[in-house]
């Protein structure tokens, strides 16, 4: 997980619609046979009025069961297991996504996204450092919701480092502040919490971005017009370029995947990721990695 | 009644022989305890019984359709009857139980409700307990008891039999069985419950389960044979609570726990007694709100009283409690089972304005309750009677219809000035009367 | 119902043997108390040697309050109740509390006993209690699978201590039959050469000692 391609920013922004081919593979293989393995999926993007989606291939491997459901946060949730013993599991997702360019997502808002949770919780930390991006919004003169949360992620940007390998999935808002560094989930945790410090509603998505490498998570803010997205590990607004996976209140609501199995092994794990657009060649040249 | 009273020794002998037990945790070492049986019962009038029934089944009705709403449209909230605050940053509310319909609209299929009752004559709501009361088991097999050793006792005195809980409570899970077996599941034999378990398993006819005994194949639960042979599982009624039940949807650090349980559950493929995410609506923070709820979703007066309760989360309420703060009870919302409840009275001056700066502080955490003068209860010791703090845990069952158990668990303290009478603390129980005529 | 789960499985193979191994012992305990009052000090050893459990006894007197109510002696008389008694606590919805209460009982009065002056009146009362178990499961468990594996556990053990304590090659084919036929009724995984190897030992015909330590590995073996 690189930083991102901050010299995007100056890409087309007006452009209305776009056209993204993706692929998600993830592959597991264990030093020993594991069995009663339970899986839950989170990786097939689901159609909304901001991105069509046409799957061309949804591929798991060894599952005995497979069922589609919608999760308590409306994600589309791909559960199965597979009992028999195995040494691999393997998913393949492809397909293409109509994505539109910046906009608000009209939709009602659920009040859970108001307050704090597990990965957001208002610990000291993470209350000194909404009061200093408050302070900062008061001083850009940042009244509008929108205006203030920019002013929160070019706040974050400014004030936080990107550097793998410090924190990890079980990493909290507070500790990341804390350690001051971390990856693109650590950004959006602590975006997430600081704007509900401040009273705006927030929620944490997962997703993926543009160019070969990993998934990415990003912020969704409620305005008077509705969510809008903002990904505080590069410093731009959601567009035509990011395709939504899930979304939940924090990172524990929405993994990509998750499962569980009985056995003592060692497993190794091999993620690929692409996401390109198609037909227009414009853009081909942007092979940045995904911040992540 | 004396004869009766004559035997308690015989009665205690005979509920040891029924290993009628709780299990507690002391320094960290599982110990069985006997649960102390007093043989001098709670008497309720019929008249009366008749009133607790009709405002019982009023309360656990609004708090089922509170249940339903919270997890479904929310209107309660969009009419800003109940502030979303005490219902969103509850721990009791479980946002991945959000759109699940579960089998016949029910949530809350075995409702434990505590009262006591005032000096006044009339009974007060303590608490309310929609997860996963226990308790039903031990005025079960002590009436069991009782009538052998003194039936003269229940031939002069009009007693309406409560051995029927078992039956009732078949019923409830039978009304919700989506099709399959039903299953007690129980975390296994060094619960503190775990009596009530085997006990209630073997009285309803269901298999008791552990959740290495249970697991999901096509989206579907089954118990699982040693004969290598698998049998689909209709209803769970489970004995573990919300954040065990599921490791790939809760704590996922948990060993104990059903993967992919609650998709089977979201599938509409098994019933769950009681549904997860209860707990929001039995939070110490919403008791208060229960009146308005009956008011909003059933348009009637409530027939049972809370204790007068304050909330500080509201400035005039905030107001009284910092005022009067020696004289009131507070109860950290967060806290369960007799824990986290301060006396006021109990306090010295410093603690006391260390407690008001903490209301101060973080108001949606505390409620603060008038202590209520409540009847003491005559509990026999040795040769001697002496008097002890009581309460009353009423079941109310909701299947078909919502009925109330006519008895309930009547708990006494151990100590002459204590005010908690959980098991888990001491104390002991009694046999709760209702009468027929 | 008919469905009984691995775990179910192994509680009553278990809760069979344990109640059995109490019962043989108290049985066999009141022979050699009743030696003990003539012979020498410490003919408990050639018990413990026979049955394969150390000798941690001091003294006759010491042999009885330690072997028969030793909570921290694991091959006590009621450190084996006690196994009996976990393996039942989870067996109440297949057994029901009529049946379960007599393995409670049992377990009580061997607790209780341990302060008398003279255990052995009241250990009399944990065999009665045993035996009221046995009569009471045959009567109330329900399941006929339940009952034979229950039975398959009470006679593996029977099998085991007769072996053990030299009985005479009859009564050793009579439990071996015993065995046989509950085995049989049972749908219980078990090792079928072991179970030939253990006839071919018992009903030799040579007239020799049996060969004792094979015959216990083939029965030990038998199921697991």
């Amino acid at each position: 997980m690189l930083p991102g391609r901050s010299f995007v920013i100056a890409r087309h922004r007006q452009r209305s619609m776009r056209t993204l081919k993706f692929t998600y593979r993830m592959e597991l293989r264990f030093s020993s046979p594991v069995s009663r393995h339970y899986f839950a999926l989170r990786c097939i993007p689901k159609d909304s009025p901001r991105q069509k989606i046409h799957l061309t291939r949804r591929e798991v491997e060894p599952a005995e069961y497979l069922d589609e459901l919608e999760d308590g946060f409306q994600n589309l949730k791909l559960t199965g297991g597979c009992l028999a013993p195995h040494s691999f599991f393997r998913f393949h997702v492809e397909g293409t996504a109509e994505v539109e360019g910046m906009g608000f997502q009209e939709e009602p808002l659920h009040p859970m996204y108001r307050y704090p949770s597990r990965y957001t919780a208002f610990e000291p930390e993470v209350a000194e450092f909404a009061e200093r991006a408050m302070e900062r919004c008061r001083e850009a003169k940042a009244e509008k919701i929108l205006e203030k949360a920019v002013c929160v992620m070019d706040y974050l940007h400014a004030n936080f480092a990107y550097v793998p390998g410090i924190t990890n999935i079980g990493t909290t808002a507070a500790e990341a502040l804390r350690m001051g560094k971390g990856v693109c989930q650590d950004y959006a945790h602590i975006m997430t919490a600081v704007m509900r410090y401040m009273g705006i509603p927030a929620r944490y998505v997962n997703g993926l971005m543009i160019g070969e490498g990993f998934t990415h998570a990003w912020v969704e803010v409620y305005t008077e017009k509705g969510w809008y997205g903002l990904d505080p590990t590069n410093r731009l607004h959601i567009d035509d370029y990011y395709i939504v996976l899930a979304k939940g209140r924090d990172y524990g609501d929405c993994p990509v995947d998750k499962g569980c199995f009985f056995g003592n092994a060692a497993q190794q794990q091999n993620i690929y990721v692409n996401v390109e657009e198609m037909e227009h060649d414009r853009d081909r040249g942007i092979n940045g990695t995904a911040g992540g | 009644m004396r004869e009766l009273i004559e035997h308690t020794e015989g009665i205690n002998r005979l509920m040891a022989r029924f290993g009628v037990k709780f299990g507690i945790y002391k320094n960290g070492e599982f110990h069985e305890q006997l649960f102390p049986f007093d043989a001098i019962p709670r008497v309720i009038s019929r008249e009366e019984f008749q009133k607790l029934e009709k405002g019982l089944i009023q309360r656990v009705d609004a708090l089922n359709l509170f249940l339903n709403d919270i997890y479904g449209e929310k209107k309660i909230i969009k009419d800003q009857v109940v502030p979303e605050e005490f219902v969103f940053s509850s721990s009791g509310y479980l946002p991945e139980c959000e759109g699940i319909k579960p089998p016949k609209g029910i949530y809350s299929h075995i409702s434990g409700i505590d009262l006591v009752l005032g000096k006044d004559g009339k009974w007060y709501i303590l608490e309310d307990n929609l997860r996963i009361p226990s308790g039903a088991s031990y005025p079960m097999i002590a009436r069991e008891i009782c009538r052998r050793v003194s039936p003269s006792t229940f031939s002069s005195n009009p007693v309406v039999d409560n051995r029927n809980y078992a039956a009732m409570l078949k019923e409830t899970m039978d009304w919700v069985n989506v099709g399959g077996i039903p299953v007690i599941m129980t975390p296994g034999r060094y619960n503190a419950a775990y009596f009530e378990h085997s006990y209630l398993a073997e009285r309803t006819g269901s298999e008791l389960a552990t959740c290495s005994d249970l697991f999901v194949e096509d989206n579907q639960l089954f118990y699982r044979d040693y004969r290598d042979k698998k049998q689909k599982v209709g209803v769970i009624y489970r004995r573990i609570s919300d954040e065990y039940l599921d490791p790939m949807t809760f704590l996922p650090e948990s060993l104990i726990g059903i993967p992919n349980l609650m998709d089977v559950y979201r599938s509409g493929n098994v019933a769950i007694v009681n549904a997860p995410g209860n707990g929001v609506a039995d939070d110490k923070g919403i008791y208060y709100f229960v009146p308005k709820m009956i008011r909003y979703y059933l348009d009637q007066e409530p027939i049972l009283h809370n204790a007068p309760t304050y909330l500080p989360f509201y400035e005039e309420d905030r107001k009284y409690v910092l005022e009067n703060l020696e004289k009131l009870v507070i109860k950290d919302v967060a806290e369960a089972g007799g824990y986290g409840v301060i006396f006021g009275s109990g306090l010295g001056k410093e603690k006391l304005s260390e407690l008001r700066a903490l209301i101060q502080k973080e108001s949606r955490r505390f409620i603060a309750q008038e202590v209520i003068d409540f009847q003491d209860m005559e509990v026999c010791e040795g040769i001697d009677r002496v008097w002890r703090k009581a309460d009353l845990r009423a079941f109310v069952l909701s299947g078909q219809t919502t009925r109330v158990w006519p008895s309930g668990l009547t708990r006494f303290s151990r100590n002459a000035d204590s005010f908690v009478v959980n098991s888990s603390q001491g104390g002991g129980f009694k046999d709760t009367w209702v009468l027929s005529r | 119902m008919g469905i009984i789960s691995i775990e179910k499985v192994d509680h009553l193979y278990w809760l069979g043997r344990y109640t059995e191994r109490v019962y043989t012992t108290i049985r066999i305990f009141f022979h050699i108390y009743d030696k003990m009052i003539e012979q020498p000090e410490g003919i408990y050893a050639k018990y413990c040697e026979r049955l394969n459990i150390p000798n941690i006894y001091t003294s006759n007197k010491q042999f009885v309050r330690s072997y028969l109510f030793g909570e921290e002696n694991p091959d006590s008389v009621v450190s084996n109740m006690k196994r009996a008694y976990d393996n039942a606590v989870v067996l109440r919805d297949e057994l029901s509390s009529n049946v379960l209460s007599y393995v409670q009982l049992a377990l009580n009065t061997l607790e209780s006993c341990g302060k008398t002056t003279a255990p052995l009146l009241e250990l009399q009362q944990a065999v009665d209690y045993l035996l009221a178990f046995w009569g009471c499961a045959d009567d109330y468990v329900e399941q006929e699978d339940c009952r034979n594996i229950l039975k398959c556990g009470k006679y593996v053990e029977r099998l085991d201590l007769c072996i053990r304590l030299d009985y005479h090659r009859k009564d050793l084919e009579k439990e071996y039959q015993k065995l046989i036929n509950r085995l049989k009724k049972t749908s219980l995984c078990y090792n079928e050469e072991n179970l030939n190897r253990l006839r071919e030992i018992i009903f030799q015909e040579d007239g020799e000692k049996i060969h004792d330590q094979e015959a216990l590995c083939c029965l030990g073996g038998l199921l697991s």
